[in-house]
């Protein structure tokens, strides 16, 4: 069935598409207007923007932590509407087909959660499988256990690391790896309470520095496309912005991405030793093009933080709101799961919230500087149309600034900053530079050949929010899935891995090395198809080739 | 092939679902419980609940609020019983019985061996209120402290006082042996507190991870909790998934509720609130525990524990008659059971979409 698009504003940066136009698609994927066919189908979306279904790089969706969270939150997820007929459990608060149908309504089609940890992947697969209608994947964090620290302390060959991350993407089906406080966390078992670039791992001899250093050029070996996803050490607190800048020095001009980093844009200054540090950051951001960032933006709402560094999680005890929370030690990660709530009135807070604006203001490429709230760290999700519409307009930005206490304002750089993201740049950040970061082939771009994932837009320049907020049309594999802001048909999306090649007798060793430590099977943590409830529903995206 | 019994007396299995389907599609506030079955088992019949806006529950729902209670009021230290066997220098067991709940305990913990991870040091391993005889392992040497379910609290109250250097009512033998167990407690480098909801109630886990929540401000402490029977630990976690919630979820409002006093499937069936049952108990064929004989009920159980009342269809056994997923114990995470002895026997999931498909169409998909 031929559809078409017509008459829209198509805003397509892949292509550098930026005028009215049509977009057409057949059997699932975008192609080239044909000759002399008229469409099966035909929508007028004249006064509407058209742009490739969005894509979010980190947002937290899936897994153990994330189900942490929810057991540990009973308070904080009642649905108050009863669920339409033919949509199961789509008011769940928070729930896995919830979180399906807001991304949906919202045109995201493709979202990446960011911290599985190895031996829990299957469990984060069966929660993928009740995802429905958006494409889905995984991270799997790595960096922590003794495994790769022993290799390393030993001088092992790099290829040692490279093909234990070859094995566990395969046995995982991650499509990337990500590092978490690089020794920070085998550190906090053995009692060290804060832990910096070049703090020592005790038994290991080795520094956070080299760790990820060596993980960084292990990854990139590996022919994946993702480079390493880093959680950086001191991650919270007061004056990290030193950690933020010496990660980056550190970063050998190879590729690193740096998770959340409004997390890291922290100085020392004021009367509160708390301050933003973000145009310095921003500078340092701009000036290493091998190093790309998601700003994980804060919100003022009550959230919950999901994290695999444990040892930070532990610190922030005390001052979990309501106080409580469960720290997790694994095997290499674990998990740290506490309540907190973002409030204007609160100083720190309020830093929190401008350092990230200033981030996304004070970057000049956003090819490499990512769209993130860091659900639900910063805030959840369904804040992006408010986070869309702060970057597109300045006088929005003073609305907000007016209720932030005055010692803040005088804090950051904000107020002066007049820049306005254009859409083009809106869909750059949440469209082309994803596809470019995790090296898809088929999505983010409206090109032909592409998966038919469209996301189109009622054009309302007074009110972004609400233009985000809820689509007027969405396309899921060329299917309509979304109209008018409500889910029209539930459909299952795919989930995204990555295989790249490696020399396969890692394998042995390991096995040999499970029954040795844990005394257990490698084999239970491996996810295998009779595992799955739909394994016929993934898909490899391709490695370097 | 299923077997399926009505009152006793062997019907069709394409009659006996299309019973279950007219009792269920026919219920007002039917309750979907027991529960014991696998990860597609719990889906499926949570999917189920849902759509005939009934509620859903578990048979250890008692124990696992044992422990999720104390998550969500006060927190929680855990570790995995991996990680435990490969890192904690001392182990401290709470409660008798332990080993009936998880018979793998001692060999998981490989309490006989030094923790890999901490330079090899013996571990060091505590027992309070162990049952008699019961703290006996070959090559470990267990420190233990008599103690009941009912006085276990008073004596990690006193020990918890003597971690934080505060004075107990004790004195002589008693009071010396609470100080040596504190001091032990206090130069861990990585202990774990090892109990089982089963064993012992909501307070006592409080004051457990009271003590460990202590023990973190100068060393490194956690615990491994023993999960309760059933495949309680993977129902949790799918409903958690599915609904935000674990058993004892509604959803009479036509969106999930979760009250562990309301939905408590032995109230609403006792109570008359509940107007039909499906029970689900396929690793053993449990029966439910309420009182009441006069309610509508299917029986999901594995062969030789049909029900004489009701109807009953035949399931098989998750992870020894047909492949299944489970939370497992000895990984704290979900894994795949491959059958040991394949049957034809259809799993809870299958049975209950077999229901499904046979439900009229007045019944919302």
């Amino acid at each position: 069935m031929l559809t078409c698009l017509s008459g829209g504003h198509v805003v397509d940066p892949v292509n550098g598409t930026d005028a009215l136009g049509d977009v057409y698609f057949e059997d699932g994927r975008v192609v080239a207007r044909p000759d002399g066919r008229k469409p099966d189908v035909t929508h007028d979306v004249t006064g509407h923007v058209v742009m490739a279904g969005a894509i979010d790089i980190h947002s937290h969706i899936a897994g153990g932590s994330v189900n942490t969270a929810r057991l540990l939150l009973p308070e904080a997820h009642r649905a108050h509407k009863a669920r339409p007929a033919a949509t199961p459990l789509s008011t769940a608060g928070w729930s896995t087909f919830q979180t399906g149908r807001l991304y949906a309504q919202m045109g995201y089609t493709t979202v990446i959660e960011p911290a599985v940890s190895p031996h829990h992947a299957l469990h984060a697969h069966l929660e993928l499988s009740d995802i429905p209608i958006i494409d889905k994947a995984f991270l799997t964090v790595l960096g922590n256990e003794p495994f790769v620290l022993g290799s390393f302390r030993d001088n092992e060959s790099p290829n040692v690391v490279q093909d234990y991350i070859g094995a566990t993407l395969e046995s995982t089906r991650a499509i990337g790896i990500k590092c978490v406080n690089a020794g920070g966390v085998d550190a906090f078992k053995k009692n060290v309470r804060a832990f910096s670039l070049d703090d020592v791992v005790p038994e290991y001899g080795l520094t956070s520095r080299e760790i990820f250093q060596r993980m960084q050029r292990a990854v990139h070996a590996s022919g994946i496309r993702h480079p390493l996803h880093l959680h950086m050490n001191n991650l919270g607190l007061p004056g990290n912005v030193e950690t933020a800048l010496g990660t980056i020095d550190a970063s050998q001009g190879l590729p690193l991405h740096l998770a959340h980093v409004q997390f890291y844009a922290y100085g020392k200054e004021g009367k509160n030793g708390f301050s933003s540090a973000a145009a310095q950051f921003a500078e340092k951001i701009n000036a290493n093009p091998n190093v790309t960032v998601d700003v994980g933006q804060v919100m003022f709402a009550d959230i919950v933080t999901i994290s695999s560094d444990v040892m930070k999680q532990f610190n922030s005890l005390p001052g979990a709101r309501p106080k409580k929370g469960v720290i997790l030690d694994a095997e290499g990660n674990g998990a740290g799961v506490l309540p907190y709530s973002y409030r204007v009135s609160d100083f720190f807070n309020a830093v929190q919230w401008a350092a990230g604006l200033e981030l996304f203001l004070l970057t000049n490429d956003p090819m490499r500087v990512f769209f993130t709230t860091d659900h639900p760290n910063g805030a959840p999700f369904t804040t992006y149309p408010e986070v869309f519409a702060l970057l597109m307009s300045a006088d929005k930005r003073a609305q907000w600034l007016s209720r932030l206490p005055a010692d803040v304002v005088a804090l950051t750089n904000l107020p002066a900053i007049k820049r306005e993201y254009t859409i083009y740049e809106i869909a750059t950040m949440t469209r082309a530079a994803p596809r470019k970061l995790y090296g898809f082939e088929d999505r983010g771009s409206l090109g032909a050949g592409s998966v038919a994932d469209v996301a189109v837009y009622k054009t309302n320049e007074k009110d972004r929010a609400e233009m985000f907020r809820h689509a007027a049309y969405v396309f899921k594999d060329g299917e309509l899935v979304v109209r008018n802001g409500d889910v029209a048909r539930y459909t299952r999306g795919k989930t995204l891995h990555v295989k790249p090649q490696y020399n396969k007798t890692i394998n042995k060793r390991l096995d040999t090395y499970y029954d040795d430590v844990y005394g257990l099977s490698r084999g239970m943590f491996a996810v295998e198809d009779a595992a799955l409830p739909a394994p016929e529903a993934f898909a490899e995206v391709p490695c370097r080739s | 092939m299923s077997n399926a019994t009505l009152d006793g007396a062997p019907i069709a299995i394409e009659d006996a679902y299309r019973h279950a389907a007219k009792i269920l599609g026919g219920a007002k506030f039917p309750v979907v419980a027991g529960l014991a079955t696998d990860a597609a088992g719990a889906r499926a019949a949570i999917l189920l609940a849902e759509r005939l806006r009934g509620a859903y529950d578990h048979l250890a729902s008692h124990e696992i609020f044992n422990d999720l209670d104390v998550t969500r009021s006060f927190g929680m230290f855990i570790t995995t019983p991996a990680e435990a066997r490969a890192r904690a220098d001392v182990v401290l067991l709470v409660g008798p019985g332990l080993t009936e709940h998880w018979p793998a305990l001692f060999a998981r913990l490989a309490l006989g061996e030094p923790a890999r991870f901490n330079d090899a040091a013996p571990r060091k391993v505590l027992w309070l209120g162990p049952k008699r005889n019961e703290a006996k392992v070959d090559g470990v040497e267990i420190e233990t402290i008599a103690a009941t379910p009912q006085t276990l609290p008073g004596l990690l109250a006193a020990i918890r006082a003597r971690v934080g250097g505060r004075p107990i009512a004790l004195n002589g033998a008693a009071a010396k042996k609470i100080d040596a167990y504190a001091a032990t407690l206090k130069a861990a480098r990585f202990g774990a507190v090892v109990w089982s909801a089963s064993v012992i109630d909501g307070l006592t886990v409080e004051a457990l991870q009271g003590l460990v929540t202590d023990l973190n401000v100068a060393t490194r402490f956690t615990g491994v909790p023993i999960g309760a029977r059933g495949g309680a630990s993977s129902v949790v976690q799918i409903g958690g998934w599915m609904t935000g919630f674990p058993p004892r979820t509604g959803f009479g409002r036509g969106y999930p509720e979760h009250d562990p006093w309301q939905f408590d499937a032995r109230r609403l069936v006792d109570s008359g609130e509940a107007d039909a049952a499906l029970w689900i108990s396929s690793h053993d064929g449990e029966a439910p525990g309420w009182t009441r004989s006069d309610l509508p009920l299917i029986t999901l159980a594995p062969k030789g524990a049909g029900a004489a009342r009701g109807l009953y269809i035949e399931v098989g056994r998750p992870g020894e008659t047909h492949d299944a997923v489970e939370l497992a114990q000895e990984t704290s995470s979900f894994v795949l059971r491959r059958a040991k002895a394949p049957s034809e026997a259809p799993s809870v999931a299958e049975v209950i979409d077999a229901i499904s498909a046979r439900f009229s169409e007045d019944v919302p998909c």
